[in-house]
């Protein structure tokens, strides 16, 4: 079960969605898989990621997807500074 | 214009054509995607190595299809407007690509509309088999066309004058060198290197291959100008 935030998207641009765990879990491991971290390290790497993240999100019922990136690019950064820069990247490539 | 000074012109506009990164940041995400995607190594080099086919089957299309066009409308000699108009053209782009080649945002974002990029996203991170990565290729030249057509035309114009055999060779080069950084991504993709390695070098490079891009429209439009225009007019007189 997730935390009952809403997550505002596109500056309110796209309809807000309900913070899902796993997709916040997925997208860790696909940025750590992305600079080819192994399967095991990238999955402990998003589940401590995810744990702050959702720490962090606690007190607050709505936050932006994009604070939301900037928070777990944060937290990415002290585990594994290459997938963090990746994760950052996202959208930004093109 | 010997051959000599043709080829060197077709070499110059393929230099200019291969800084252009659009190509490049879709074989990126594409090789991300795959990469995130568990691909298998070898995957992973059939789908970058289609995608690079098709770049390189596209560029050669365009370039034979201009020169053809330029072939049957004026004839395997230039006239002075049509040098004139292409010059005019490669200052034109030289400039814009100085001024929004690059949007003024963190990464490597380009000038191109956002939902045609989200469409090149999209496409990369769904892209399974050889021949989408290969139609994916061909999409990405076509999608930079309004900055390449430049280069392309100013090489067309060059490669009508020369002889079949010298076309050939105009073809190829050009082919060849407007494909050697996708070509480098590729090798270093295909090697192991980590993407974010290489993303940081575009990011951190992006503002001087953009002021290089456009630089080296404008040389080659006053060069091509002076020597094509001007020279003819001079030597007439």
């Amino acid at each position: 079960m997730g935390l009952a935030v809403d997550i505002v998207k596109q500056n309110g641009a796209r309809s807000s969605e309900q913070f899902s765990q796993e997709k916040l879990h997925a997208s860790i491991v696909a940025a750590c898989l992305s600079v080819r971290t192994p399967v095991g390290q990238a999955e402990a790497i998003a589940h401590a990621v995810s744990t702050s993240v959702i720490a962090w999100l606690e007190d607050k019922p709505e936050v932006t997807s994009h604070d939301i990136r900037l928070v777990t690019a944060k937290h990415l950064h002290s585990h594994h500074p290459d997938a963090a820069y990746m994760y950052q990247q996202y959208k930004i490539t093109i | 214009m010997d051959v000599a000074s043709s080829l060197a012109i077709i070499t110059l506009a393929a230099l200019i054509h291969s800084s252009f990164q659009l190509s490049v940041s879709v074989l990126t995400l594409l090789s991300g995607h795959s990469i995130i995607a568990k691909h298998s190594q070898a995957k992973v080099a059939r789908l970058t190595t289609s995608f690079v086919i098709g770049v390189g089957v596209m560029t050669i299309l365009l370039l034979s299809f201009v020169s053809i066009v330029l072939l049957d409308t004026m004839g395997s000699k230039t006239s002075d407007i049509a040098w004139s108009m292409a010059c005019g053209l490669l200052f034109g782009v030289g400039i814009a690509v100085w001024l929004f080649y690059y949007r003024r945002e963190k990464g490597t974002v380009l000038w191109i509309p956002r939902p045609i990029a989200s469409y090149l996203n999209n496409r990369a991170k769904a892209t399974k088999d050889s021949s989408e990565s290969f139609g994916l290729g061909l999409t990405s030249v076509i999608s930079e066309l309004i900055f390449i057509i430049a280069p392309i035309i100013i090489s067309a114009l060059v490669l009508v004058q020369l002889d079949a055999g010298w076309q050939l060779v105009g073809i190829g080069i050009y082919a060849v060198v407007s494909m050697l950084p996708l070509v480098i991504v590729w090798v270093l993709i295909g090697s192991g290197h980590k993407l974010s390695d290489i993303q940081k070098w575009r990011e951190t490079n992006k503002y001087f291959m953009q002021f290089v891009a456009g630089s080296g429209l404008l040389i080659l439009g006053f060069y091509t100008y002076v020597t094509e225009v001007i020279g003819s007019t001079i030597g007439g007189i």
